[in-house]
């Protein structure tokens, strides 16, 4: 039996979804939730000289939303801050054989992106913070959070 | 116009989308119905007689259209309060939909007469439109928001509404009549007369009740009660609350301009008669007017006709599905108390998932919180499936939907 979304790889990802748990006194931390369909993720990021020494999330979400954010979180993880900033939907899509959904899923597409809405949110946070006033040249990471999907 | 000899049987045909091919040749099956209804071919074309025909606006001219318009639009109140069994048509406002008769009731009634340390009781199983305004109106003015629990047979726990009746600041009590997570069916009477004797209000929510049974407001004995036309096979963006007019005349407009006016002067107005004091600008006219063929249409069939169609179906249903292995059906399995709504989770697939692989045999399942997150706390999920019936519905329905969790398990290999 197979499926254009259930592939085995999605299911496999899902079901072993890497970096779930939380980390203790994070420098980032972000919830967000599709209020849609009730997916709900927290993500958490610690950050050593600029680069992302560990990642982790929690939360709930269906299939396509674990296998993206275990996807996300093995990218992210060990890579500087910049990589991250700039990390695309493209990379986490492919990885997953998932880059049709942008066009074909609407409401689908939502679940497979919110945990990289989450991670631009929470970068912007933090650059934001740690930086002060001088941060408004990340102001389009907010942006691109906001219209990821 | 509907003939003598409408049945429940033959109810099917009426449909024209029920013979719609989805995804890839699959037929539609339809079991979302707790969100909407499908609409007959009756609703529809008197929809598309009125814009045809006599589309004009109401209440003003005296050509000839204009005429005929309002008086389709005011048979309809008519039509509506026969349903629900009231007496008073200007006790019928039209609104559009539940939720914005529970706002103009939090609006217009709660602002005037809700006070600092005043208490309001809603339940666990609220959806949202019964609860966010509460939250909105007790958060300006000082007020408390309470809740009557629900246990884990998915019934409210009434020892807890005679706690906060005896407080004494109890002035209003909101419940659904019908949950739509779980079906129950709320012990209104018992409800009620608690509130009567205490001398609170009572405001009820019937949008999942009044298109499944037969709701006689004579005899549930609230002081407000909303509902929506979409839900029971009529139009989208038309709905009914009414007040007792007792209530009525001490409530504030809800919003101001044409139609809801006697006279205007520069920094006076006064207000038009009941129940136009509370419908201000061109109201939703075609749509009331289908919703009338809509009414129409359930009366020919029956409500009682209708109830007994959905016990079978939902009987059937839960007995089949219970016996699915993995499978957590929340609520009472008591038929008696619930309606034709089946809220179920299944081994630990997401709810959405499950949505989407049964989507694929063209079968429209709702998953998701159901607007009512307060109940998915209290159930401790995230989600629910849910599939819900109407008089279209079938064994056969029932049947399909059954065999694509089956796809569910051979994918996920259950």
């Amino acid at each position: 039996m197979s499926d254009p979304l259930y592939t085995e790889i999605i299911i496999d990802e899902a079901r072993n979804a890497q970096n779930e748990g939380t980390i203790e006194n994070p420098d980032v931390s972000q919830h967000d939730a599709n209020p849609m369909c009730g997916d709900s993720i927290t993500l958490q990021l610690k950050v050593d000289d600029d680069s992302i020494s560990d990642i982790k999330w929690s939360g709930d979400g269906c299939t396509i939303c674990k296998a993206c954010t275990s996807v996300l979180t093995q990218l992210a993880k060990g890579k500087d801050l910049d990589y991250a900033k700039n990390l695309k939907k493209e990379e986490i899509l492919s990885e997953l054989g998932l880059e049709y959904l942008v066009k074909q899923s609407p409401v689908r597409i939502k679940c497979a992106l919110l945990s990289l809405k989450v991670l631009k949110l929470g970068l912007y946070s933090y650059l934001a913070k740690k930086l002060g006033d001088s941060a408004t040249s990340f102001d389009s990471l907010k942006e691109e959070a906001a219209n990821l999907y | 116009m509907q003939s003598a000899s409408l049945s429940i049987e033959s109810a099917r045909k009426d449909f024209p989308i029920l013979d719609r091919k989805v995804r890839d040749g699959k037929q539609l099956v339809y079991l979302d119905n707790a969100s909407t209804t499908q609409k007959p071919k009756q609703v529809i074309d008197t929809i598309t007689n009125y814009y045809n025909n006599y589309n004009a606006n109401i209440h003003r001219s005296v050509y000839s259209i204009a005429e005929e318009a309002t008086e389709a639009y005011e048979k309809t109140r008519d039509k509506v309060a026969k349903f629900i069994n009231v007496p008073k048509r200007e006790e019928i406002i039209f609104v559009r939909g539940t939720t914005e008769g529970i706002n103009l009731v939090a609006y217009a009634w709660g602002r005037k007469h809700i006070k600092e340390g005043d208490i309001i009781v809603t339940t666990e199983y609220e959806h949202h439109s019964n609860i966010v305004p509460w939250q909105l109106l007790t958060k300006e003015k000082g007020a408390k928001l309470e809740y009557i629990g629900v246990d884990d047979n998915g019934e409210l726990i009434l020892d807890q509404l005679d706690k906060y009746l005896a407080t004494g600041k109890v002035k209003l009590v909101a419940f659904s009549l019908m949950s739509n997570v779980l079906g129950t069916i709320s012990d209104y009477e018992t409800i009620i007369s608690k509130c009567k004797k205490a001398g609170v209000k009572t405001l009820v929510d019937g949008a999942q009740a009044v298109p499944h049974m037969r709701v006689d407001l004579q005899k549930i004995g609230c002081d407000f009660f909303a509902f929506s036309g979409h839900k029971m096979l009529g139009p989208t963006g038309i709905g009914v609350l009414w007040v007792r007019k007792e209530v009525l005349e001490t409530m504030d407009p809800f919003h101001g301009g044409g139609d809801m006016i006697r006279e205007v002067h520069k920094y006076e107005t006064t207000w038009n008669d009941l129940p136009y004091k509370f419908e201000a600008g061109t109201p939703n006219i075609a749509d009331v007017i289908g919703f009338g063929a809509a009414l129409d249409y359930l009366s020919n069939l029956g409500m009682e006709n209708v109830r007994n169609h959905e016990i079978e179906l939902t009987k059937y249903a839960l007995d089949k599905m219970s016996q699915i292995k993995g499978i957590m059906i929340y609520g009472t399995k008591d038929i008696s108390k619930r309606g034709g709504v089946i809220s179920f989770n299944f081994h630990d697939v997401h709810p959405h998932d499950i949505a989407t692989i049964v989507d694929r045999e063209g079968i429209a399942i709702r998953s998701g919180h159901h607007c009512a997150q307060v109940l998915m706390e209290r159930l401790d999920v995230a989600a629910t499936n849910r599939a819900s019936f109407y008089i279209y519905n079938t064994k056969d329905d029932v049947d399909k939907l059954i065999q694509s969790l089956q796809k569910v398990s051979e994918l996920f290999k259950l």
